[in-house]
């Protein structure tokens, strides 16, 4: 069977120094897989690569065999893949419901959706983050933890294959996070939707994720199981070298 | 119902109404516009006149707000595609014989060709609002010099009377009223369109946020270019149709500080990228310029005060300030929830 | 061909001049000041009140020079206070409108005091010859002018603290203000420096032909031109540009003519903005 997503000898260089080197992985159909690694390791730039956001500089990216790298972010939406943002991107003049039409409307590929049906699917995929009691007001109302289910809302409504998170966790409490985790097996569970997902909140990775993928200056240090990958020592010290320098 | 009027004018305001409901204001206008001259102004040629340079004004307005208002793209070279338009109407129907009309299609086919490559350099080189700012200014100064300098086509700075005119459309200043108020309702009723349709859609996620807007799926670049393209066929038209009924053009007639400073006054005034924001403006500017008129050699400078005045204090815009002014009692002022980063959690998340 | 050239030079160091100043601004916080000529055409016509006073030709400069200053000061500390107030592109949208509302203002304040202001700046003395051309005196003392004022800019931003500062604010204000650099008092420093470079470019100009009243919307686009080719915001790119357009010009002119020569001069800067955005030298 071809994997969902191959992502071969990806690289992106910033002015010379590599944000992400000759990175390799594959993702099945239905997985939940969460990238951790030390501040500046290069999961953002990682997810950007993939969702368009960022142009590599050398590798692949492939989608069900077809090709992806390097197309403009809207073309990989259309692909299938979407992105919710470490800082969650709304558009603040609109109303939560006009949000989520948004990503109903321009996000499928066959063409865009008309606006009775774009509708029906925003108030759809508002009510499985539950938010749908505050559809009509403006984005601006909303606290951190609700933009980001906004977000995650607006990239549901397009009904993606592949959903990529990027520490949609961080700066939550404990309840908000266990909604969050609540909400992503769901995503995976009800609706089929494969998660990359990048994350610092351990907690939150030991319990969903199925495989995780630890990144450390921009290359795999390794992969595997949760509980295996977490007691590696080279994860460990690469965890320590960051604890100590802070 | 004033109320519900001014809501519905709010610039950026999705909306909602679709089919005959959303056109409501437009042809509110188009009465509107019907009826002033038999019950004011149609017996002076003066402010009949006044009234036409209005409606001109206007048009260019709207057409800059598809362009800049919906998509922010700072077109600075309203003049020069309106110049295209006038002076591709009279060269073709002048040197070329071909009939005013089809001038005056051509005109307006370039001038979106150009808007449009424009548009697309721009989008190509990710030229943020001050270099698209700057290369469309540098096309407009470039294009004057150009009309100065082929004397032998245009007529350089003596200018061109355009054989083709209608004579009929100078001397009777009411239908030329009645063909630019034709000319407002059909590009309000466009602009209308445009909003209600997805491309609105596409316009107000991009105005806000334009990678949100690409993540979401939306070609933003396409968008932009299809903006600049229907904006700048509209100025064209409305720049070779003034020349046809005016009958004399000259560069001065389509320069920089005769046309685009006051359509930027206009618009942003009336409220980018709102509805009737640039008809309002182009209405407000004309009666203040003329209040202004009577004031001689320092009316220059008053204009000067008011542009900064105008600018500082309602920079948003007018139609937006009534907007708000209208919305406030309808909007309870707090939201349901504080906006703050650890508010109570999202209800029923499971 | 060698006159040509020598002309070209002199009008370069010109536009170098009257780049610099436009280019100040704009590095410091992305406003373009649309009034910039007009400060020019303001300081020209306080040179010529001066002057026809009775006042010496020096004394007239330096009060134009002042004047033009004192304008530009005064534009930092009213209408650019809301501007700066607010950030990217609102600001940058905002600074644009309020500063052509500016022009207009100035220009009609001028307009209405003396539609028919000139000012002719008359050197006298005989040409003097340089490599084998005979220069007139005034072109000698516009470019010893602009290149003392340009020489005394690059040591002021290059080797002063303030000008250091200056420099950082123009790198990073959020940054500068962290190390104790007040943002608005360099902002208030530089438009003073802006200011008086226009009026030194309005006096060295008129030397070689008369400035008018009507001119400002003219040297504001030079002065755009000049900055977009040598790159926003850079100081010595603006320089180079300048020279390289003059010579430009003069060279197009002297050749083809001067609406073609306007054309190409747009062109360079059209060009510039396709190619290389950032200009010759930008950041
Ligand atoms: N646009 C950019 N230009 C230059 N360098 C960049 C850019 N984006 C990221 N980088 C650099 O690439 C490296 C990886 O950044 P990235 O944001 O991907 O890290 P991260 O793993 O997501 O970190 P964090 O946990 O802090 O979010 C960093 O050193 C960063 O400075
Ligand atoms: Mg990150």
């Amino acid at each position: 069977m071809i994997p969902l997503l191959e992502v071969d000898d990806l690289t992106k260089h910033f002015g010379g120094l590599p944000a992400v080197h000759g990175v390799t992985f594959g993702i099945d159909d239905g997985e939940i897989v969460a990238v951790v690694g030390p501040n500046g390791a290069g999961k953002s730039t990682l997810l950007k690569l993939i969702a368009g956001l960022e142009r590599p500089t050398r590798g692949s990216i492939r989608l069900r065999d077809e090709p992806v790298g390097g197309l403009p972010a809207h073309q990989v939406r259309r692909k299938g893949i979407t992105m919710v943002m470490q800082t969650p991107r709304t558009f603040p003049s609109l109303t939560v419901l006009e949000n989520a039409m948004l990503g109903a409307m321009f996000g499928p590929a066959h063409g865009v959706i008309d606006e009775r049906e774009a509708r029906r699917r925003a108030a759809e995929s508002l009510a499985f983050v539950g938010l749908e009691a505050l559809a009509d007001l403006p984005v601006e109302t909303l606290n951190l933890h609700q933009q980001r289910f906004l977000d995650l809302a607006k990239a549901l409504a397009g009904r993606p294959q592949l959903l990529l998170l990027d520490e949609v966790m961080a700066g939550l409490n404990e309840t908000e996070i266990r909604a969050s985790v609540e909400i992503v097996r769901r995503v995976r569970d009800k609706l089929g939707t494969t998660v990359l997902w990048v994350e610092h909140v351990m907690s939150a990775v030991i319990e969903l994720a199925e495989r995780v993928i630890v990144l450390d200056f921009g290359s795999v240090l390794t992969e595997g199981a949760p509980d295996v990958v977490m007691r590696d020592s080279r994860v460990i010290e690469a965890y320590l070298g960051e604890a100590q320098i802070a | 119902m004033v109320v519900r009027v001014v809501r519905s004018l709010r610039s950026g305001t999705p909306v909602a109404r679709s089919g005959l409901a959303a056109l409501l204001p437009v042809a509110g206008t188009a009465v509107v516009l019907a009826v002033l001259p038999p019950i004011w102004f149609g017996r002076s040629t003066y402010t009949t006149g006044l009234a036409i340079i209005t409606l001109v004004f206007a048009s260019y307005a709207v057409g800059f707000n598809v362009i800049f208002g919906s998509t922010s793209q700072l077109f600075l070279c309203v003049g020069a595609l309106a110049g295209i338009g006038g002076y591709a109407t009279a060269l073709f129907s002048d040197s070329a014989s071909l009939p005013v009309f089809v001038g005056v299609l051509l005109g307006t086919l370039i001038a979106a060709i150009v808007g449009g490559v424009l548009s697309w350099i721009a989008v190509r080189r990710s030229l943020g609002v001050i270099f698209t700012g700057i290369l469309t200014l540098v096309f407009s100064l470039a294009f004057q010099n150009l009309l100065l300098g082929q004397r032998q086509l245009t007529g350089g700075s003596t200018g061109h009377e355009l054989k083709a005119a209608a004579t009929t459309l100078a001397d009777d200043r009411v239908g030329g009223y009645y063909l630019f108020a034709a000319l407002v309702v059909i590009f309000l009723i466009v602009f209308r369109l445009i909003q209600t349709s997805h491309v609105g859609w596409a316009f107000r996620a991009l105005r806000d946020d334009e990678t949100a807007a690409e993540l979401t799926g939306i070609d933003v670049s396409r968008y932009r270019v299809y903006a600049a393209v229907v904006g700048s066929a509209m100025i064209g038209l409305t720049g070779g149709l003034y020349a046809y009924s005016d009958g004399f053009i000259n560069p001065t007639t389509f320069a920089f500080n005769q046309i685009d400073v006051l359509v930027l006054v206009m618009v942003v005034f009336g409220g980018l990228g709102s509805l009737l924001g640039p008809l309002l403006g182009a209405g407000v500017f004309e009666a203040v310029d003329q209040l202004l008129s009577s004031s001689g050699q320092i009316r220059e400078f008053l204009y000067g005060l008011m542009i900064v005045a105008l600018f500082l204090g309602f920079r948003r815009g007018l139609v937006p300030a009534l907007g708000r002014l209208a919305r406030r009692p309808v909007v309870p002022a707090s939201p349901l929830q504080p906006r703050t980063d650890d508010g109570p959690a999202v209800p029923s998340a499971t | 061909m060698k006159a040509v050239l020598l002309d070209g030079i002199v009008l370069g160091l010109g536009f170098g001049l009257l780049g610099v100043g436009l280019t100040l601004v704009y590095g410091l916080g992305g406003v373009l000041n649309l009034a910039y000529g007009e400060l020019a055409v303001l300081g020209a016509m306080v040179v010529s009140l001066v002057k026809d006073a009775g006042a010496p030709l020096a004394l007239a400069a330096v009060a134009g020079v002042a004047a033009a200053m004192a304008a530009a000061v005064l534009l930092d500390l009213t209408v650019m206070r809301p501007v700066y107030r607010q950030s990217g592109e609102h600001r940058v949208l905002l600074g644009l409108l309020v500063t052509l509302g500016v022009a207009f203002l100035i220009e009609g304040l001028l307009n209405w005091r003396d539609p028919l202001g000139a000012l002719t700046v008359d050197i006298g003395g005989g040409p003097i010859g340089i490599f084998g051309v005979p220069m007139p005196m005034s072109s000698i003392w516009a470019s010893a002018i602009t290149l003392g004022a340009g020489a005394i800019l690059v040591v002021f931003l290059g080797a002063t603290t303030f000008g250091r500062a200056i420099r950082s604010v123009m790198q990073d204000e959020v940054g500068a203000r962290l190390v104790g650099i007040s943002p608005s008092f360099t902002r208030t420093v530089i438009f003073a420096l802006s200011g008086a470079l226009a009026g030194l470019v309005a006096v060295t100009s008129a030397m070689s032909s008369p400035l008018t009243v009507t001119q400002g919307f003219d040297l504001t686009s030079f002065a755009l031109i000049v900055t977009v080719v040598g790159g926003l915001g850079s100081v010595t790119g603006a320089f180079l540009a300048g020279l390289l357009l003059g010579i430009v010009d003069t060279l197009s002119a002297y050749y083809v003519g001067q609406y073609i020569t306007s054309v190409v001069l747009l062109g360079a800067a059209g060009l510039t903005i396709l190619i290389r955005p950032r200009g010759l030298l930008g950041r």
